[in-house]
């Protein structure tokens, strides 16, 4: 009877991750995969890692004059340098993204665009106070902000994956403001 | 001597001439007389039973009127003569009777003549008889009474002689005893004056004491009254500061029984303000606890027993000592165990 | 400390109104009515704060005993937890009778004792019996006496039995000290941490790993029958909610839907869950039948809805939303109603456990910087602090509503707490290896 029931359940979740659409890969048991190139590692009891393909996106060449390509290589750089920032930090109790944030977003967001087969994962936490469970939603808002923010500015819905972790995975341990500050946070995890 | 005789009486009867016969006959004739007279009782009966008129007296229903005239006219004619025919005859026989009737007659009375006449002798010989036994009587009578007199006049004068003497000694022993009294009463009446006098003094005396006294009195009763309401007053407020007395002895006592109580109640993390547990407790004059009962239960079991473990946690109930204010507060009072959160 | 006397009317009258003789004449009539003037009437309006003393005295023993705790040192462990009693130290006992003929209830009287509890322990065999008998020092009275036996493994549980009865005898009410906890621990630093589900007793005792994972683990729930536990694993990365059959250890995925799947909160009848998911664009409340899986959406918002959780009477939902702008508690009369706001003193009310009585909901409160354990009294809306520590979260209620679970920092680390409901006596248990979070209280199995 347990047996029934659980792969009744296992149907009705498969219905509704049909029916939610499948741009994420979250629904889906340890078995199934999506595409050949994201794998599950590790399963038993630990965090499953997806490895996304590498493959560039496509920038179609075309004749650019030599002091084109160096503004545009410098640009680049810049752009680069930015994309460093993969951490987005938030005010208490909001998921609103701050200012400073925007410009380092959007070169993700682009670089997203043109890299369409880049996936990323945006992980959001909240800081320790206050309930678990409104955190894990909290951290799930933030998360959701950036995804919006990332596809507005030409990111792809199905290259973005969210999870929240509420306050379960702090960066920082201790209490107090400052340390608190640094777990309010999305981090972008690319490959 | 008689009146209506008998038919029956009168046929078949010879007069007989002997006195004692004719006596006889004549007692005979009262006795059957009188008993005749005594057993009937109807008044009066017709002397004629013959006569036609007597028998048509009773009543009779009406003749019917249809009965033809002429009819009528020749029964009364045949009446008529027939009623003159009986009524012939009945004289006759009337006539016969009456010779009968006064041949009887006569020799009755001659009977009763010489009856009477021998009676009338007899009559008299009795009565001379008597005459002479009544005088015989008489004259004894006076004799005996002549005596009787003569002895009771000298009873009378013998009665009398002492009576006499008797008054004389009256007469003399009042005259004694009159001359007492009068002496008695000059002595009496010159001591009435003399007390008189006396009570005279005195009453003018006293009239004039009774008015000093009664000025005093007056005086003494304004102020005895005024001592009397000071003296209300006082035990007035005497009793009323032994009332407060008692009272406020009785509210210390109360403050320390509640502050002792308060100190000894755990009542139950699950207590509610609503909760209200009252018992009736009975001290003795030593402030031991005498019973504890639970009259009314705040409808929690813990509560109730953190109420009774409190009061019976007390060992001794701080009492007063006067026993007038213990009885009348602390011998037996209620406890009412209500937890009002000041948080 | 206000006291309240209260006169009776005769005194009054009396004080007032009367004259000598009138007076004489009354205080004759007054000695000899007796019974039937008015009486003398004390309030009590308070009583001490403290918890009740008992003595617990330390059982006679016969025969071999296990290691361990002693029976009557656990039992009066369980009653300091409980906030209502106060056991007096073994070092303070006059006499140790084991039995009501060496009881001299004059010792204990003087000692302040209200309650005194003896009894003796003798092994037979594989079991241990006990003989125990609770008196009323007062009234020398005995209110409660049994004989019972239980394996000498299960020491302990035959301890929690005997404090379930004497809590009931003089409480009235049922004692939970048979219960079980469910919480998890952390340990390990950075990328190697270790999330363990645990199920101990009620004192942190005889604790047992139910669930081992590198990810977090939170949320335990108690199924009413207390044979299983739902929660949250992050084990395949992602919150998904499990249902774990404790006796066997059999797990069962119940939501793995795109998103959130969090929260979950039994049905008093255990036939459903409430479960927090986000499947459909943003954290909502919904309702699982267990048996079909047939899911309902209860809130409708785009706030944030989660920590659904039923009241007490099991009709209507209380759960935490940020509709208003900040974390508050609401509820719904029937699931899926409009849902009425309940919290309003602070700017943040987050995750309600209601109690079982219908009386309060508790939740976590935010005042001034300081998150502590509030509730509010459903009746009169007046909201009242149960904790004050200042770091403390994840509220939950023992079966009888007397005492709440939570965790707190203390000294830089997490550890669980108990209080009082109505935020009186703490007692902390025992600290266990690294950080304990997420208490859940089961309830009172017969």
């Amino acid at each position: 009877m347990k047996l029934s029931m659980s792969s009744k359940i296992f149907a009705m979740l498969l219905a509704a991750g049909l029916v939610a659409g499948c741009s994420s890969t979250g629904e889906m048991t340890d078995e199934e995969n999506r595409g050949s190139d994201v794998e599950a590692i590790n399963q038993e009891g630990g965090a499953t890692v997806y490895e996304g393909g590498t493959e560039q996106g496509g920038i179609s060449s075309s004749s650019m004059s030599e002091a084109e390509r160096q503004a545009e290589q410098s640009q680049q750089s810049a752009q680069d340098a930015l994309r460093d920032v993969t951490t987005f930090y938030f005010d208490f109790d909001t998921s609103e993204i701050k200012p400073e944030a925007r410009d380092v977003l959007v070169a993700h967001a682009r670089y997203l665009a043109e890299n369409p087969r880049q996936q990323v994962r945006l992980e959001g936490h909240a800081d320790e106070r206050g309930s678990k469970e409104y955190n894990l939603a909290l951290g799930e808002r933030r998360a959701n902000a950036v995804e919006q923010f990332l596809i507005i500015n030409g990111a792809s819905r199905g290259q973005i994956e969210t999870v929240s972790y509420g306050e379960e995975k702090p960066a920082v341990r201790g209490s107090g403001e400052s340390v608190w500050a640094q777990n309010r946070r999305v981090e972008l995890i690319f490959d | 001597m008689t009146g209506n005789e008998r038919e029956t009486i009168s046929t078949g009867k010879a007069p007989w001439k002997s006195p004692v016969a004719v006596s006889v006959l004549l007692h005979l004739l009262i006795a059957i007389v009188a008993l005749a007279g005594w057993s009937w009782s109807e008044p009066m009966q017709e002397p004629e039973p013959n006569s036609i008129s007597a028998r048509l007296v009773s009543p009779e229903p009406e003749p019917s009127p249809v009965i033809n005239e002429q009819e009528q006219a020749r029964d009364r004619e045949q009446q008529k003569a027939e009623a003159e025919r009986q009524q012939a005859e009945a004289e006759r026989k009337q006539q016969e009777e009456q010779a009968r009737e006064e041949a009887e007659r006569r020799a009755q009375e001659e009977a009763r003549k010489r009856e009477e006449e021998r009676k009338r002798q007899e009559a008299q010989a009795r009565e001379r008889a008597e005459q002479k036994a009544r005088e015989e009587a008489a004259r004894k009578k006076a004799e005996a009474e002549a005596k009787e007199r003569e002895r009771q006049r000298l009873l009378e004068e013998e009665r009398r002689r002492q009576e006499e003497a008797k008054r004389k000694a009256e007469e003399e022993r009042r005259k004694a005893e009159e001359e007492k009294r009068r002496q008695e009463e000059a002595e009496r009446q010159r001591r009435e004056e003399e007390a008189r006098k006396e009570a005279e003094r005195k009453r003018l005396e006293a009239e004039r004491r009774l008015r000093e006294e009664q000025l005093q009195a007056l005086a003494d009763e304004a102020r005895q009254e005024q001592e009397a309401e000071q003296r209300r007053q006082r035990e007035a407020a005497a009793a009323r500061a032994r009332e407060a007395q008692m009272l406020s002895e009785s509210q210390k006592y109360q403050s320390l029984i509640r502050e002792r109580l308060t100190q000894a109640w755990y009542p139950p993390s699950s207590a509610t303000e609503d909760m209200t547990a009252r018992l009736q407790i009975a001290l003795l004059p030593t402030g031991e606890l005498a019973s504890v009962k639970l009259v009314n239960s705040s409808g929690n079991t813990a509560f109730d027993n953190s109420a009774l473990g409190a009061v019976r946690a007390l060992n001794r109930y701080p009492v007063p000592e006067n026993r007038d204010t213990f009885e009348r507060y602390f011998r037996q009072f209620t406890i009412e165990f209500n937890p009002q959160r000041l948080r | 400390m206000r006291l309240v006397i209260l006169m009776t009317q005769t005194q009054v009258h009396k004080q007032f109104v009367l004259r000598p003789l009138m007076l004489v004449s009354l205080a004759l009539f007054m000695l000899a009515a007796g019974n039937a003037r008015a009486e003398l009437l004390i309030r009590i309006t308070e009583g001490v704060d403290s918890a009740i003393p008992i003595a617990v005295v330390p059982f006679a023993e016969s025969g071999t005993m296990p290691q361990g705790d002693k029976i009557s040192s656990i039992i009066r462990s369980d009653l300091t937890m409980s906030g209502e009693f106060n056991p007096l130290a073994p070092g303070k006992m006059l006499s140790l009778p084991s039995s009501r003929s060496d009881v001299y209830f004059r010792d204990w009287r003087m000692l302040g004792q209200r309650y005194l509890l003896v009894g003796e322990l003798t092994r037979k065999g594989e079991r241990l019996e006990a003989r125990y008998e609770l008196f009323d020092i007062n009234r020398e009275a005995r209110i409660l006496g049994e004989t019972t036996t239980a394996p000498v493994s299960s020491a302990r549980s035959l301890a929690h039995h005997i404090s379930d009865k004497i809590y009931e005898a003089i409480t009235g009410e049922p004692g939970a000290f048979s219960t079980k906890l469910a919480y998890v621990t952390v340990m390990g630093q950075g990328d190697n941490m270790r999330y363990r589900l645990q199920v101990s007793d009620v004192d942190g005792k005889r604790a047992k790993v139910r669930l081992e994972s590198d990810e977090p683990i939170l949320s335990p729930a108690w199924s009413p029958d207390g044979k299983k536990l739902a929660y949250v694993s992050f084990e395949t990365s992602k919150p998904v909610i499990f249902v774990h059959e404790l006796a066997t250890g059999e797990r069962q995925k119940l939501a793995d839907f795109r998103g959130l799947n969090s929260a979950p909160a039994w049905s008093p009848d255990g036939k459903s869950l409430l479960m927090t998911l986000s499947r459909d664009g943003n954290a909502e409340v919904y309702k699982m039948e267990l048996a079909s899986g047939d899911l309902t959406r209860l809130t409708d918002h785009w706030a944030i809805d989660t920590s659904g959780a039923w009241d007490h009477a099991g009709r209507g939902v209380f759960f935490t939303s940020d509709r208003s702008g900040g974390p508050q508690i609401y509820h719904m009369e029937r699931p899926g109603s409009e849902a009425r706001r309940i919290t309003f003193g602070s700017r943040y009310n987050a995750r309600p456990r209601p109690g079982p009585k219908g009386d309060y909901v508790y939740y976590v409160h935010q005042r001034n910087n300081d998150f502590v354990i509030a509730r509010t009294n459903l009746n009169t809306g007046e909201e009242s602090l149960v904790t004050r520590t200042g770091s403390d979260e994840s509220p939950s209620l023992s079966p009888n509503g007397r005492l709440l679970i939570y965790a707190t920092e203390r000294d830089g680390t997490s550890v669980l707490t108990v209080v009082s409901a109505d935020g009186g006596e703490t007692y902390s248990l025992p600290a266990a290896e690294g950080e304990v979070r997420d208490p859940a209280w089961g309830p009172i199995v017969r």
